[in-house]
């Protein structure tokens, strides 16, 4: 028999024993597309995430906000003192003037708060963007420091603080995430072992005419290696299909919103789904060796 | 054909199925193996087929070593040993004709080579007719005589059965001995395991006699009346 034809053989007996017993194996198609469809939704979200929180690291500014009293030759050392450390990113600066009118910009509903307040209430800033690989430098952490002490400086306000919790976050929710579905994926293994050992239980007998008659154990047990695959196959599926179906649905029912931008806003990568089916059916196939091994371990003529 | 040599086998807990036996049986030739219930028959014949190791002694069937055959080796042993039970063994859920293609396919062949070996088989036990019946809608006979038909699908040079007729009354017993006289006829050597004392006399061959797990006796009995109907058959 050549390999194709055992192949051909394998499904074809690998479908007739899930037809045959189709509710357990649809338990554990269900078991397998549950952990899938977490892990799924896991990598979804941090993948969107982490594509935000990129966005924003790139994004990241650096903005110092100045002494409304500072003298020219204050500014003029503070411009010195930027450049050394800026490596040529362009420099905004933003007037009292232009403070407030973003502020009434950003927030139409806080317009009244400035009203009857002398001078400006906001000071001026210098706004810049931070080398992206400067970012968590000693180089960079020791220049902020030195604009931090600056006599013509108020505050610093640099976003990589936040940007840092952020993806300490992300991570946190990745591993969370990662480790859930590994404990499902673990059960659904485990289900789909029991699903194989059920179904040879079933086929006893014919296992036992087939060694009889001079079967090889590659031939025994292919079918079932086959069925433990096509489980885990259907099951990643499923769940692939279901985080599409669900995906959709939210973003249609959230409309344009922050959740939805930073959660949802991109489906899974082809590499990242394929990589969710190759886990499922690697998962049923291991399940499978896993109950057939066990199984067959005790059969007279195999040892 | 077959050869053993100080053949024991002990289970765990030291039960002695079968206790120094030594025999010969040359290519072609028909034995009986018989003996009280627990006497070693079955473990005898499945020590031949290797569905289990001696405890010492070494067993030979066609010149290969059994005992010390790897265990990956072991079916290709098989597919020249025809074995038929006294259960039948036919997977209810098949037809006939997928119940006697299990060889055929595990060896790769065609459907059209596997469905003319398939009638070929079934019409030496002629059942040509049922090759797509269940075992269900078959008598006894019919279902033990589809049994010999899988055995004999690849021609193998010896043929184990193990009370085939231990399920069967008279006339089904006696159809089914003269298929497998009509097997040695054409060249397979047959051993039959059987207690039943009326059909060894009408067979009449070499009866090899089990006690206790010892061979007690190896003796040749005159023709029986089975054994010259089926010589008096063409070919």
């Amino acid at each position: 028999m050549t390999l194709f034809q055992a192949l051909a053989y394998f499904f074809r007996e690998a479908a007739v024993g899930l037809a045959r017993s189709w509710k357990v194996s649809l338990l554990a198609v269900v078991t397998i597309g549950v952990s899938l469809f977490l892990g799924g939704t896991v990598q979804l979200v941090t993948s969107n995430l982490a594509h935000a929180v990129g966005e924003w690291q790139e994004q990241a500014r650096l903005t110092l906000y100045l002494r409304s009293d500072a003298g020219a030759a204050e500014l003029q050392s503070l411009a010195v003192l930027v450049a050394t450390g800026s490596r040529g990113s362009a420099l905004l600066e933003v007037s009292a003037a232009e403070a407030v009118a973003r502020f009434h910009q950003s927030f139409p509903s806080l317009a009244g708060l400035f009203s009857g307040l002398e001078g400006d209430p906001l000071p001026p800033s210098w706004e810049l963007q931070i080398p992206p690989g400067e970012r968590g430098s000693e180089r960079f952490a020791a220049w902020v420091t030195e604009l931090r002490t600056h006599p013509a400086v108020l505050m610093v306000d640099d976003d990589l603080d936040w940007l840092a919790q952020a993806g300490r976050l992300l991570a946190l929710v990745r591993a969370t995430g990662l480790a859930l579905s590994g404990l499902l994926l673990g059960a659904a293994i485990f289900t789909i072992a029991s699903v194989v050992r059920l179904i040879l239980l079933l086929y006893r007998d014919e296992i036992a005419v087939q060694r009889l008659v001079g079967a090889t154990e590659f031939f025994v047990r292919g079918p079932f290696y086959v069925q433990g695959l096509l489980q885990g196959f259907v099951g990643a599926v499923g769940a692939l299909a279901a985080l599409a179906l669900i995906r959709l649905v939210l973003l249609a029912n959230l409309g344009p919103s922050l959740a939805a931008e930073l959660l949802l806003s991109r489906f899974l990568g082809w590499p990242q789904q394929l990589v969710l089916v190759a886990i499922g059916a690697l998962a049923g196939f291991g399940g499978a060796i896993l109950s057939v091994r066990r199984e067959v371990a005790g059969e007279p003529g195999t040892s | 054909m077959i050869r053993l040599h100080s053949v024991s086998k002990s289970y765990p807990g030291g039960q002695t199925a079968l206790d120094e036996v030594t025999f010969e049986i040359p290519r072609g030739q028909f034995v009986i193996l018989t003996g009280a219930s627990g006497a070693g028959k079955t473990t005898l014949l499945r020590l031949l087929y290797r569905e289990e190791l001696p405890t010492s002694g070494q067993v030979l069937v066609a010149g290969r070593n059994v005992s010390a055959l790897p265990a990956r080796k072991v079916p290709y042993l098989r597919r020249n040993i025809g074995v038929v039970f006294q259960s039948f063994r036919l997977i209810e859920r098949k037809t006939v004709f997928e119940n006697i293609a299990y060889l055929p396919r595990i060896l790769g062949y065609d459907t059209t080579r596997q469905r003319r070996l398939a009638i070929e088989a079934l019409r030496r036990v002629g059942l040509a007719h049922r090759l797509q019946a269940f075992p269900s809608q078959l008598s006894g006979g019919e279902q033990q005589r589809v049994a010999i038909a899988r055995a004999l699908i690849n021609d193998p040079e010896l043929l184990l059965a193990d009370e085939p007729t231990g399920n069967l009354d008279g006339d089904l017993a006696q159809q089914i001995a003269l298929l497998l006289l009509d097997c040695q006829r054409r060249g397979t050597t047959v051993v039959m395991a059987t207690h039943d004392r009326e059909l060894i006399r009408r067979i009449g061959q070499r009866v090899l006699t089990l006690d206790r797990g010892r061979l007690a006796s190896d003796e040749r009995l005159p023709p029986g009346d089975l054994l010259a109907a089926v010589t008096e058959e063409p070919e």
